[in-house]
């Protein structure tokens, strides 16, 4: 498995004579995979990320980044913080700089890279967050959201392989948290392993490949999140609760007589398993760019006068604002959902998230549901 | 003579002179004794409502009503509406002002200057109901940030306020911890407390509020029952908001041709009721034990002949009996609709519940019942 | 359109001198450069004795004001010049009438125990102080709202001051509005427990505000030292777009401006006297 973290018996305590708060703490974080980490308040999740960051160093155990052991000096530190960016739950405890770019370009700007390349990562970062607008603005002056666009953006411009989010939806509004996880998954695409930390269950169970459950300290559970979810008790006895579509289909499933697996995580694998229509309506995949979209969206509506629109990728979205459309948000899982229902329906969409269509097609497949798509342009 | 207990009549507000103004003829009600959820996107200004409101700010311009009648803000006018109605800011930390936790909960009640003997009934009966009693003598400092949540909650009820406003309670919180302050809010409105809340979790807000308040450019501009609203998608869009996965399912439910639109399924039982279609099964009992505090949960189990019973626990009186006696039910969360879903599956249950909340705890299986669904066999101990 | 960031609006007079400065027409000047500028001016204007040359410092104030600004003072820079001029009338109308009893008297007077006694020396010894400080304050305004603090923090470190100290500076710069944020929500909180249903209540519930921000401080400073850990924190803070460096023509302006302004003053010495001026309003 080539991994990006292995923490092998770390033990982490403050103190000298103080309770461990990592304890016999043992984990593998796979490159490029999405990983997931959860666990109550107290399960150790912030120790564990400043360990990953190097600014909590083990009493004992190993630390391997990239297949090596972390090294504790001024340089050694420098690399690994380089390559390791974290996104904290509240924005104001990262940020410094007076104005957004500055913020921005003070991770590249202390690790001595060049004017040039400074100037061409936090370019890409503002883009990627959509802040470009307000890049000379004081952060005093921006909101709660628009903070944690620059705190994400200031990681962003690491280049990191590993991007580490706690709670990254955390009080921003819905919108602008399915935003957030278009990012995330933007990043994703890019090569970089996204690890999110996070209290919504249900995010967590759409979202990530790799579940971590932490308790007391320790990894109380490491794999594919139906499994854990499977057992409830231990499910309780780790502070949390049951996704809610895993709830239903395990509910439905009963009543239905029939197995819980394959288990859907979002809505149109479940409307496949337990009601998809016969016939797949026709759905139109259309990739853009900001400098196509409004065009594409013209002629594809025009074609295809009776179907439903939908939007993923926040390029796109920004391009077609102003247009009626009615899955403005979250456009993936609804347009699936519609042709689930045998409902023609367009997606347009940033071209860089092909591939995540394309594991939504294959998913459906496991749910005995074949898309009939067509990709446009 | 309205049903609302809070009123605001075209209220305009901003924080400095020239600046925007983050309340812009706002028009909004608070309906009494119910359950509200104000919704809308940051910047909307929902915190700078609840803050006028609750007289914290003196509108620019239009009138707060308080039952009724405009608010005076004078100083005595003031304090007797502060008696009655509180706020639960979002961040706990920003409420803290004593360094011991039956201190700080001790704050609101010495502030009204009651007696020693009445402030100190007030903080048992709020430690109690948040389930903090073990932690009286701490230090705050040393609670996580879910007690201390707690702590503030605790807090607000020792002033016994009629209205509670809460500002993102479950925000930050870990499940289990977010299902228990929701608990409790519903307790309290089973108890006649009027209860608004902003929260950013719409499926949270969807099934557990009665009515809606959505603001968009410091207007309300929407008030009602929720469904009229998510049905159209435009106005849901512009309010910078998204769709409840449980609306949006029956939406697609419909569009198949399985069912009608309503009734509105407000829980995943319930939406769980009319993706399966299971009018012809046999469906188990769901029987219902009222307890109180002291409520041996067990033997009362055993002598109904119960023992072996899927069992949920639902209210305050229920934990606190079953803290008490140790008793450990199968359900500790969402007590209702896992009990409501084992009786679905062919099989009884039994929700111990404290007595304010049994309508509650029977919702589920109401909507099965009034609705054609099935039958499902509710029976009282 | 629910997809453009809101407009957040300022909460306060500090954010509002923050908005001015990064606003400003002259924020790309060079920030020691300004500072030294105006130092001399100020200073000129405070030694010399004609009152000519105060009224210059005030005027060359008010012109670099209106420049950065572009011509639109805004209320908050007004209001303070508008303070310091009521301030001073208060302190300056103290002095006139507090002349040396050897000189004759314009005004005499008696108030309780008081002997009012404003002599043509006093009167223009008050008009200088009034004028200077109104002087003083316009050209430091000026100043103040065309030069966002970690310019200055930047520029010190050009001196080779201690790193320790702008990082100091910059840090306070940055936390005291998160701080001021935190303290006014407490207040609020406070405000809703009937936190002001008293004074010594008062006092309690300001103090638990004080307490709980020092302890908001305290946590954020810790979490803070790991977060700038994690961003490989140097010991300063880099600008990204820096403002120009000061040259040797700020030096060589200002140096010359204030040496110009003392012969101006030597020779306009005398030329404006106040108390002549205002005579026949007062039929002295």
């Amino acid at each position: 498995m080539d991994c990006v973290f292995e923490l092998k018996d770390v033990v982490f305590a403050y103190q000298q004579k103080a309770e461990p708060i990592l304890n016999g703490f043992s984990l593998e974080i796979e490159r490029g995979v999405r990983t997931s980490i959860l666990g109550c308040n107290g399960a150790g999740k912030t120790t564990f990320f400043n360990t990953l960051t190097g600014v909590n160093k083990p009493q004992s155990g190993e630390v391997l980044f990239n297949g090596n052991p972390v090294e504790y000096t001024k340089k050694g530190l420098m690399d690994l913080r380089s390559n390791v960016a974290v996104v904290l739950q509240n924005p104001d405890e990262q940020i410094f700089c007076s104005l957004v770019e500055e913020d921005i370009a003070f991770g590249p700007l202390n690790i001595g890279l060049d004017r040039e390349e400074v100037e061409r990562r936090v370019d890409r970062a503002l883009k990627d967050v959509r802040l470009i607008g307000l890049n000379r603005r004081p952060l005093q002056q921006l909101s709660g959201g628009q903070r944690k666009r620059v705190a994400i953006a200031g990681a962003l411009a690491m280049q990191p392989d590993i991007l580490i989010m706690d709670e990254p939806t955390a009080g921003l509004d819905p919108q602008a948290a399915v935003e957030v996880m278009e990012l995330a998954e933007k990043m994703s695409l890019r090569g970089v392993t996204v690890l999110i930390s996070t209290h919504d269950i249900d995010l967590a169970y759409k979202w990530a490949e790799t579940t971590n459950v932490f308790r007391n300290g320790a990894v109380a559970f490491r794999g594919n999140g139906d499994e854990f979810y499977s057992d409830i008790d231990n499910v309780y006895s780790c502070g949390l609760l049951a996704p809610s579509i895993f709830t239903m289909n395990k509910d439905v499933s009963a009543i239905k007589g029939m197995d819980p697996a394959p288990y859907p995580h979002n809505m149109c694998e479940i409307t496949a398993k337990f009601g998809g229509s016969k016939k797949s309506g026709k759905l139109y995949l259309v990739p853009a760019e900001v400098e196509n979209a409004v065009s594409k969206y013209e002629e594809i509506v025009k074609d295809a006068k009776d179907s439903t629109v939908g939007i993923y990728g926040s390029e796109v979205r920004f391009e077609l604002q102003d247009k009626d459309i009615e899955f403005m948000f979250e456009g993936l899982d609804y347009c699936f959902t519609q042709a689930v229902k045998g409902k023609d329906t367009i997606l347009i969409y940033d071209s860089i998230y092909a591939p995540t269509i394309q594991r939504q097609i294959d998913r459906l497949k496991e749910f005995g549901f074949d898309a009939d798509t067509e990709v446009v342009g | 003579m309205s049903n609302a207990v809070l009123e605001a009549d075209n209220v305009f507000y901003s924080y400095s002179r020239k600046g925007v103004k983050v309340l812009n003829g706002m028009c909004i009600d608070v309906p009494k004794g119910k359950k509200t959820a104000l919704l809308g996107c940051n910047g909307a200004g929902k915190s700078t409502l609840f803050s006028v409101l609750n007289a914290l700010y003196e509108p620019d311009d239009g009138k707060v009503l308080y039952n009724d009648k405009p608010l005076t803000y004078k100083h005595k006018d003031i304090i007797k509406m502060r008696t009655d109605v509180s706020i639960l800011f979002q961040n706990p930390n920003d409420m803290i002002f004593k360094p011991y936790v039956e201190q700080d909960v001790a704050f609101g009640p010495e502030n009204l200057k009651l007696s020693k003997e009445e402030v100190e009934a007030r903080v048992s009966e709020a430690l109690f109901t948040v389930g903090m009693e073990k932690y009286r003598k701490f230090p705050i400092m040393k609670l996580s940030y879910g007690q201390r949540k707690r702590v503030t909650l605790a807090g607000v009820l020792a002033m016994r306020p009629s209205v509670l406003i809460m500002d993102e309670p479950t925000a930050g919180l870990d499940p289990q911890m977010a299902y228990e302050v929701m608990e409790i809010a519903e307790q309290l409105n089973a108890s006649g407390v009027t209860v608004i809340m902003s929260s950013h979790d719409t499926d949270l807000t969807y099934s557990w509020s009665d009515e809606i308040r959505v603001l968009h450019g410091g207007q309300c501009m929407y008030s009602g029952v929720p469904e009229p609203f998510y049905s159209d998608h435009k106005k849901v869009q512009t309010a910078g908001l998204i769709r409840p996965s449980v609306f949006m399912m029956n939406k697609a439910l419909h569009d198949l041709g399985r069912c009608e639109l309503e009734p509105y399924p407000k829980t995943q039982t319930q939406l769980s009721v009319k993706i399966s279609d299971c009018r012809d099964r046999n469906f188990g009992t769901l029987h219902i034990l009222v307890a109180e505090i002291d409520t041996d949960i067990a033997k009362s189990l055993e002598d109904a002949g119960l023992t072996g019973v899927h069992s949920g626990i639902y209210g305050l009186s229920a934990r606190l009996a079953a803290d008490a006696t140790g008793y450990q039910p199968n359900y500790r969360y969402n007590g209702p609709e896992n009990c409501t879903m084992k009786c679905l599956s062919g099989e009884d249950a039994v929700l111990v519940c404290d007595s304010r909340m049994v309508d509650l705890a029977k919702s589920s299986a109401d909507f099965i019942n009034n609705n054609g669904y099935g039958k499902i066999d509710v029976k009282t101990i | 359109m629910s997809l453009k960031p809101p407009e957040e609006d300022s909460m306060s007079e500090q954010m509002e001198m923050d908005e001015l400065a990064y606003s400003s027409r002259m924020v790309n000047w060079a920030p020691l450069g300004k500072l030294i500028f105006v130092m001399a001016v100020l200073i000129i204007g405070l030694l010399a004795d004609s009152l000519v040359v105060p009224l210059i410092t005030f005027a060359i104030g008010f012109a670099l004001m209106a420049y950065s600004t572009n011509l639109k003072i805004p209320l908050i820079l007004a209001l303070a010049i508008g303070e310091a001029i009521l301030i001073m009338i208060i302190g300056s109308g103290m002095i006139s009438i507090m002349g040396d009893h050897s000189q004759p008297a314009l005004w005499e007077a008696q108030f309780l125990w008081f002997d009012i006694h404003m002599t043509e020396q006093s009167f223009n010894n008050a008009w200088q102080i009034f004028v200077r400080a109104v002087a003083g304050v316009t050209v430091m305004l000026s100043f103040a709202c065309s030069t966002p603090i970690p310019h200055l923090a930047h520029a010190f470190k050009s001196l080779h001051c201690p790193n320790e100290i702008t990082e100091l500076i910059v840090l306070i710069y940055r936390y005291a509005f998160l701080l001021l944020e935190r303290f006014l929500v407490m207040l609020d909180a406070a405000q809703c427990r009937l936190g002001y249903n008293g004074t010594m209540t008062a006092m309690r519930s300001y103090g638990g505000a004080m307490a709980g921000t020092f302890i908001f401080s305290m946590e954020l400073a810790e979490k803070s030292e790991a977060a700038l850990a994690c961003r490989n924190y140097q010991g300063y803070f880099p600008i990204y777009h820096p403002p120009k460096n000061m040259s040797i023509m700020w030096v060589v302006v200002s140096v010359g401006l204030a040496v110009a302004l003392y012969f101006v003053g030597k020779y306009t010495e005398g030329w404006i006297n106040m108390a002549e001026i205002m005579a026949p309003l007062f039929g002295w």
